[in-house]
C-alpha cells in the first residue's frame, strides 16, 4: 500500500483550507469504509485530512428540528436518550448497520458521503426527507437528501465542499416507520433493504414515503409507490399491487452478494410486510 | 513524516512515532511488541484486532494511528492482573473450552469485555449481538456464550 500523509484540522475552516490547498486529499471520517478502499487499491490519496478533531461536527441537537453532525458516530445515534422517541426508524437502521466495531467508529456523515447504494441510514433519511447541510468557504446551502446521491461513490459534493449535519424535521403522531433489511448474516452489507413511512388517517393512506438500497446505482425513493398508496383506503389487495410495482420499479444488478431477480423480488416482499407491520395485518 | 502520539496503553503512558498511513494494530504490533492482538481480514469484517478505545470495542485494523493521541486503549494484554494471573473473563474461556486455535480469542474476549464493562448481566441475545463482529472459524459460538455466562456470574459474586 502506498502511503499518505494525515491531518488532523481542529477547525471547519482549517479543514477545508487544507482541502482546497492539497491536490488528491479526501477527507475521512470514521473510516471504516475508506481505509478498506485504500488497503484494497481502489483509492490512492497523497493525503487524509480527518475531521475527528472537529468538535462542533460530533453532536445531536434536538429542539423542535433534529440536527446530527456529520460526525457523529452510528453507536451515539443508538444511544442518544431522544432520538429514539424523536427518529425511531434512523436508529432502527442504525441498530442493523455493520457490528458493534464498525458502529462506534463509523459516522453519519461518512456513511451517507460514501455513496454506497446500501447505505443503511441513508434509507431512513431519505424517508424523513433528511436535508444536508454543506458547508463550503465560501458559503452554506441545505439540499435534500434526495439530491445528494449522484452515483456508487459519487455524491453532489464538489471537492471544496464538505457536509457538516443532517436536519431532519419530527414526524405527526399518526406516522410510523419501518426499516427492514435482508443480510446473510446480520452484520452484512444488505442485499436489499426498505424502509417504510405511512400517515395514516383511519384507513386512509394520508402520506407514504418509502426508499429501497441495494437495488439502484444510489439509494432510491420508490415515489411511484408513494403516489400510488397516498389518499388510498389501505387493503392487503392494494399491497399487493404496491408489492409488484416496487419490484418493477428498480433497477438492481447481479453481483457477489445476490442475483437481480432475488433483489427485485425481495424488495417487492419487504414493501408489502412493510405496510402490513404497520397496519398490524397479518400476512399468513 | 512521522509524527509523535502519546496515549495510554493498557494503564501505561506511551509515546510512539508514526507514518500517517499506519493503523493502530501496526503500532501495538510493530512498534510495541504486543503480539496478542491478531490481524484477521484486515477490513474490519473478523474482529481478530478487535481493542478496546475509550470503552468503546473499535476494530485496530482500521483505526488510523494518529488518532489514537489523548485516548485510553486496551488490548489482551492489559486484561491480565501485575502477577500475570488471568482475569476471570479470560479463565471463563479457558475453562468453558471457548478456544481452539486461539487466533480469533483476543478480539473476542475484548468485545465481550466491553460489553460487560457497560452492561454487567447480558442477555444472550445482548452477547450474542456483541459478538456479531468476531468471526470464529475452528469451532462455533456455544462453548463462547457459555464461557461469556460463566464469566458475567463470577463477577457478580466478586465483592
Amino acid at each position: 500500500m502506498k502511503g499518505f500523509d494525515y491531518f488532523q484540522p481542529q477547525s471547519l475552516e482549517e479543514a477545508l483550507e487544507l482541502k482546497k490547498k492539497i491536490p488528491g486529499s479526501r477527507f475521512i471520517a470514521g473510516g471504516t469504509d475508506l481505509m478498506v478502499q485504500i488497503r484494497g487499491g481502489e483509492l490512492k490519496p497523497s493525503t487524509l485530512i480527518s475531521l475527528r478533531s472537529i468538535r462542533d461536527l460530533s453532536s445531536i441537537e434536538i429542539n423542535g428540528n433534529i440536527r446530527i453532525g456529520a460526525m457523529t458516530t452510528v453507536t451515539d445515534l443508538i444511544y442518544n436518550p431522544d432520538l429514539e422517541h424523536k427518529a425511531k426508524l434512523l436508529v432502527d437502521a442504525a441498530r442493523r448497520l455493520g457490528c458493534p466495531q464498525i458502529r462506534n467508529v463509523a459516522t453519519v456523515g461518512g456513511n451517507l458521503c460514501n455513496c454506497s447504494p446500501c447505505a443503511d441510514l441513508a434509507l431512513p433519511l431519505l424517508v424523513l426527507e433528511a436535508k444536508a447541510r454543506i458547508k463550503s468557504l465560501s458559503g452554506t446551502q441545505d439540499v435534500p437528501l434526495q439530491k445528494f446521491f449522484e452515483g456508487p461513490g459519487k455524491s453532489c459534493l464538489s471537492p471544496d465542499q464538505i457536509l457538516t449535519d443532517i436536519f431532519i424535521e419530527p414526524v405527526s403522531n399518526n406516522t410510523k416507520a419501518v426499516f427492514l433489511k435482508k443480510g446473510r448474516v446480520k452484520m452484512d452489507l444488505a442485499i436489499a433493504s426498505v424502509a417504510l413511512l405511512l400517515e395514516m388517517e383511519e384507513k386512509t393512506c394520508r402520506k407514504a414515503r418509502m426508499a429501497a438500497g441495494s437495488v439502484a446505482p444510489v439509494p432510491l425513493r420508490l415515489q411511484k409507490v408513494e403516489v400510488f398508496l397516498e389518499g388510498k383506503a389501505l387493503s392487503p389487495e392494494l399491497a399487493d399491487l404496491a408489492q409488484r410495482m416496487a419490484s418493477e420499479s428498480v433497477a438492481p444488478i447481479s453481483d457477489v452478494r445476490s442475483t437481480e431477480e432475488y433483489r427485485r423480488h425481495i424488495v417487492g416482499v419487504y414493501v408489502k410486510r412493510g405496510i402490513a407491520q404497520i397496519l398490524g395485518w397479518s400476512l399468513d | 513524516m512521522k509524527k509523535e502520539i502519546l496515549f495510554s496503553l493498557n494503564g501505561i503512558e506511551v509515546s510512539v512515532f508514526v507514518k500517517g498511513h499506519e493503523r493502530l494494530i501496526d503500532v501495538l504490533r510493530n512498534h510495541l511488541g504486543l503480539t496478542g492482538t491478531k490481524e484477521g481480514c484486515g477490513q474490519g469484517e473478523c474482529g481478530a484486532c478487535t481493542v478496546i478505545v475509550d470503552g468503546r470495542a473499535v476494530n485496530s485494523c482500521l483505526y488510523p494511528a494518529l488518532e489514537i493521541s489523548g485516548k485510553n486503549v486496551l488490548t489482551i494484554e492489559g486484561l491480565q492482573s501485575p502477577e500475570h494471573r488471568l482475569s476471570v473473563l479470560q479463565q471463563a474461556f479457558v475453562d468453558c473450552g471457548a478456544i481452539q486455535c486461539g487466533y480469533c480469542t483476543p478480539g473476542m474476549i475484548l468485545s465481550v469485555k466491553a460489553l460487560l464493562d457497560s452492561n454487567s448481566k447480558p442477555t444472550e441475545k445482548e452477547i450474542r449481538e456483541a459478538l456479531q463482529g468476531n468471526l470464529c472459524r475452528c469451532t462455533g459460538y456455544v462453548q463462547i456464550i457459555t464461557a461469556v455466562k460463566q464469566a458475567s456470574s463470577q463477577l457478580q459474586e466478586l465483592p
